[in-house]
């Protein structure tokens, strides 16, 4: 089913990239070449994996979650989830609460030579090169980030044409009781702005959960989040399950992390 | 003597600009008794610190160039080297780094650690050098010591320890309270020299032993003694240090001091613990190459005894005459004796033999291992090897950037030329990132250099020092040609007008290479170019390079293969294939898509948050792509990867939108293509100034 899936969209897109070879008078092999590598790697996005079609499975202004434990690969997976609206030109807006910039910049070198490496790419530093005009990081501590903060921030942005969002990222922010209204805030936001936004949570091996997994303090904002995946490490795997959202009911054969890599196992060429 | 140099540290003192390691090393002097009064770096005195010694760097409140100086404390030899903090000047941070055994990182505990304070520390990491950081400026408003030594954890990744907390912030700053010897200290007396030791203050001692356990159990990683006795509750002061020593020389922990060096506070425990914490030379492993034996690495072995092995790191024109700043790796460097220079094989006496303070100095007799000392009147460049007779061992080259912008000078009169040749002459020696050329075409003298500030440094260095007056002309940026896809060549040069004919062809292929500058391969089959004319095509193509027939810069990236050809038995010389080269470089370089691509500098800009916005539409407007901002309370920093040539008088610009409170660094990142337009122009500006010259 998954692999069928695949095969399809694969056959859309290379139908999209013949059509618009037709229209270009000059398309370079190498061109051609690089932008289907891109195409490529935008097929292996691990949402895709998860049977969603592509990251749009959040309407303009909603709002995804990643939950995991500590150390399990939640910057990890959100940070294959920016690259793979980069490959496509979208505009990602990463907000980290944890981590400086050198740090945040680091992550996406390393899982994009990671998935170069998965996937025998030579041209990781133009790939990089080509999406790194999308990516605007910023970095806040803890507590000195608020939603007017970021509001202002953001104008700053936008208002001088440096840079405009389409994708937001927030890494680190702290889901404690008194988070509500700086949620709600922020739903306004994504909405003015029609952002999608996607959030790391982090949970403790301890939480009190409700039985569909989802853990009871987000109980209050859980309405704002029109998807939750939650990243389970069994053993020597790190599970991808999604608990809200499309795929949550399905008997979708479950995805795995490589916890080496943190990269989603290919296990479409089985 | 093994005892001797166990008393001997070999320091620097590295950090942001304004840190306030001048202050600091101006009060370890004056505690030392090496000074007896303290004039301030821009004091109302008009004196300047000690430390900055060059005019130009009391007129600017800077320190330029790092001098080197001696000191005594608890019977022990400090050398310490005062190492200047802004970027465009690294390559001195960077000489010294490679002489020294530990350095003082110290970082406002205003601003904590700041852009240049990640380059000092990077270069630290190059040349494994063990360091400890000190907190200084603890007395202004705003100090958090403790925010400071977690962006160390975060910025730089240091494993740091507390070794003390403040008594009292900002205003109230009276002492330090040593988590060792579990005492508050005071700093007593007009200048702070009598140290007052007593109980830690109720109110502290909490935190106190809060901060303490931390201590042991950092420590503890270190040392199973420690760790067992922390166990038992038996902690004592020689186990703890020895074993936050370990950590530190590893370079595994770094342990934090704090205090005020403006305000006279702190700065003892912190000698105590330059002398107790940093290595002395025999800690250190040094390596040299081996000439003779295909520069195999040989360990130096630090005895006064062996064989001579002395560095060159740093070269003054003084008063005296040249002084070569050296640091002695092995053996003895003794008035006297007879010594080569590696690099040319020349062979010298050794005259007088210093220790510098500053600017002053004092005669010695010689120079023992692990020292640093001074020589005069030795004709060399910085960066030699001096060993004794039949040795050839050179000590590890240095790595030395290559230079991103020029500028064009011209002498006044002719008293100034003599000058300025002089001053050029003596610079270059002195500074490898510094160089300068005549331009063939417009017989200008041309300086490059690391920035805008280092070539003015230097063009009023020439008229201070050498009374050189030059004009300049604007900064330009090193740009450089490239191509960008492959191209076929067949030329044949051919001249029969007269006298000896000329014929050569040369065919092949010409194509862009990655990480490389010039590559050559003879594919050749069947002697269509008798082997004797290869190197003469290599040639010809190497002399196309040093000037693009795009528009006249270097050109690099460029694989050349030769594969056929043909040519005369009489008419074929040397001269005609290496012309036939030229022609084909030409030929092929037109059709291989070439591109200019130009510097592009990491920029780093610091300002306070009401001006975060008006900063970064700012480095946007110069072509800039900015990585991301940061922001760090009060304070924000903004990345961004912006060209060089868009950077000219960014300074002021910076000073204007931000009421001064704001300022930048910046560093050679990469090379990229310029863009298309930008490119038209250039070739635009080209044309006209060749008109010009015309």
């Amino acid at each position: 089913m998954l692999r069928k899936l695949i095969r399809d969209t694969k056959d859309s897109e290379q139908a999209n990239i013949n059509f618009n070879s037709t229209q270009a008078k000059i398309f370079h092999l190498k061109e051609r070449s690089f932008k289907m590598l891109q195409n490529d790697l935008i097929l292996r996005n691990p949402l895709r994996l998860m049977g969603y079609k592509a990251e749009e499975i959040l309407t303009p202004g909603g709002f995804g979650a990643v939950l995991a434990r500590a150390g399990v690969g939640k910057t990890s997976f959100l940070v294959q989830l920016s690259l793979n609206s980069l490959l496509k030109n979208k505009n990602v807006l990463h907000i980290s609460l944890n981590d400086p910039v050198n740090k945040v910049n680091l992550w996406y070198r390393e899982v994009l030579s990671r998935i170069a490496d998965q996937y025998n790419i030579q041209e990781t530093s133009r790939l990089l090169e080509t999406i790194l005009p999308h990516r605007f990081i910023m970095t806040f501590r803890v507590e000195g980030f608020s939603v007017p903060k970021l509001e202002e921030r953001l104008s700053d942005l936008t208002e001088q044409n440096i840079f405009s969002p389409q994708m937001l990222i927030i890494d680190g922010f702290p889901f404690d009781e008194s988070i509500y209204e700086q949620l709600s805030q922020l739903k306004t936001l994504a909405q003015k702005n029609s952002l999608y936004v996607w959030f790391t949570m982090r949970t403790h091996r301890d939480e009190a959960m409700r039985p569909d997994g989802i853990p009871t303090r987000l109980i209050k904002v859980a309405d704002l989040f029109e998807v939750v995946i939650q990243l389970q490490p069994k053993g020597k795997e790190i599970h991808v399950k999604a608990l809200k959202g499309e795929g949550a009911d399905s008997d979708h054969p479950s995805l795995l992390l490589d916890p080496a890599t943190m990269l989603i196992k290919d296990q479409t060429d089985k | 003597m093994e005892n001797k140099i166990q008393k001997v540290r070999n320091i620097g003192i590295s950090a942001h600009i304004d840190s306030g390691k001048t202050t600091l090393t101006e009060r370890i002097l004056f505690y030392t008794k090496r000074i007896h009064t303290i004039h301030d770096v821009k004091g109302k005195d008009g004196v300047g610190a000690t430390m900055d010694s060059m005019e130009l760097e009391k007129e600017r409140g800077i320190t330029i160039a790092s001098a080197a100086t001696f000191c005594k404390w608890q019977g022990h030899e400090i050398n310490i080297i005062d190492t200047p903090g802004h970027v465009d000047f690294t390559i001195e941070v960077e000489r010294s780094l490679r002489v020294l055994d530990g350095a003082i990182l110290v970082l406002c505990s205003v601003g904590g650690v700041q852009s240049q304070s990640i380059t000092v520390d990077q270069q630290m990491k190059r040349y494994k050098v063990p360091c400890l950081a000190f907190i200084n400026k603890c007395d202004r408003s705003g100090a958090n010591p403790l925010r400071v030594i977690n962006q160390l954890k975060e910025k730089l990744g240091h494993n740091t320890v507390a070794m003390q907390i403040p008594v009292g912030l900002e205003a109230d700053l009276t002492g330090i309270v040593d988590l060792v010897i579990m005492k508050a200290i005071y700093f007593d007396g007009d200048n702070g020299e009598d140290v007052r030791i007593e109980k830690i203050p109720d109110n502290l001692i909490n935190e106190a032993l809060e901060k303490r356990e931390e201590l042991i159990d950092a420590a503890s990683m270190f040392s199973d003694e420690l760790m067992e006795a922390a166990l038992e509750d038996q902690v004592t002061e020689e186990l703890l240090i020895s074993a936050v020593r370990s950590g530190t020389l590893a370079r595994e922990l770094t342990p934090v001091f704090m205090g005020s060096a403006y305000k006279n506070k702190g700065i003892q425990p912190l000698l105590d613990a330059v002398t107790n914490l940093l290595p002395c030379p025999s800690d250190v492993e040094n390596e040299a190459l081996d000439m003779e034996d295909n520069e195999k690495s040989v360990i130096l072995s630090n005895s006064p005894d062996d064989d001579l092995v002395a560095f060159a790191f740093k070269l003054e024109d003084g008063q005296y005459g040249q002084l070569t700043y050296i640091r002695v790796y092995q053996g003895t460097l003794a008035k006297g004796m007879t010594m080569v220079n590696v690099r040319n094989g020349k062979k010298f006496k050794v005259g007088r033999v210093a220790r510098m303070h500053a600017d002053q100095m004092e005669d010695i007799d010689k120079i023992d291992a692990g020292y640093i000392g001074a020589l005069f009147g030795i004709e060399c460049a910085s960066g030699d090897t001096f060993a004794s007779p039949g040795m050839s061992l050179t000590m590890t080259s240095m790595f030395v950037p290559e230079p991103v912008i020029s500028l064009a000078i011209a002498p006044k009169d002719n008293k100034s030329q003599i000058n300025m040749s002089k001053a050029l002459g003596r610079f270059t020696k002195e500074d490898p990132t510094f160089r300068t050329h005549v331009s063939d075409e417009t017989n200008e003298t041309i300086i490059e250099g690391m920035g805008e500030l280092h070539l003015e440094v230097y063009v009023e260095r020439m008229l201070r020092e050498y009374s050189a007056e030059v004009s300049t002309g604007k900064p330009r940026v090193a740009y450089r040609e490239t191509i960008t896809k492959n191209a076929q060549f067949n030329y044949t040069h051919k001249k029969q007008t007269g006298g000896a004919g000329q014929f050569g062809r040369v065919a092949g292929y010409i194509e862009p290479v990655a990480e490389e500058e010039f590559v050559f391969e003879n594919k050749i089959t069947g002697g269509s170019i008798p082997t004797q004319f290869i190197s003469a095509c290599e040639k010809g193509f190497k002399q196309s390079l040093a000037k693009g027939p795009k528009m006249g810069f270097p050109v690099t990236g460029v694989k050349i293969v030769i594969n056929d050809g043909a040519s005369h038995a009489v008419d074929s010389s040397e001269m005609a294939f290496q012309a036939a080269a030229r022609g084909a470089f030409k030929e092929g370089y037109a059709k291989a898509g070439p591109v200019i691509h130009e510097p592009i500098m990491k920029v780093v800009a610091e300002t306070p948050t009401e001006f975060q916005g008006a900063v970064m539409g700012s480095l946007n407007q110069r072509r800039g792509m900015i990585v991301g901002a940061q922001d760090e309370g009060p304070m924000c920093s903004i990345e961004a990867r912006i060209p060089l040539s868009e950077m000219f008088g960014y300074s002021t610009v910076l000073r204007s939108l931000t009421q001064g409170k704001a300022q930048f660094t910046m560093e050679f990142n990469t090379y990229k293509q310029v863009p298309q337009q930008i490119m038209e122009e250039l070739v635009e500006k080209a044309k006209e100034e060749k008109k010009n010259v015309a």
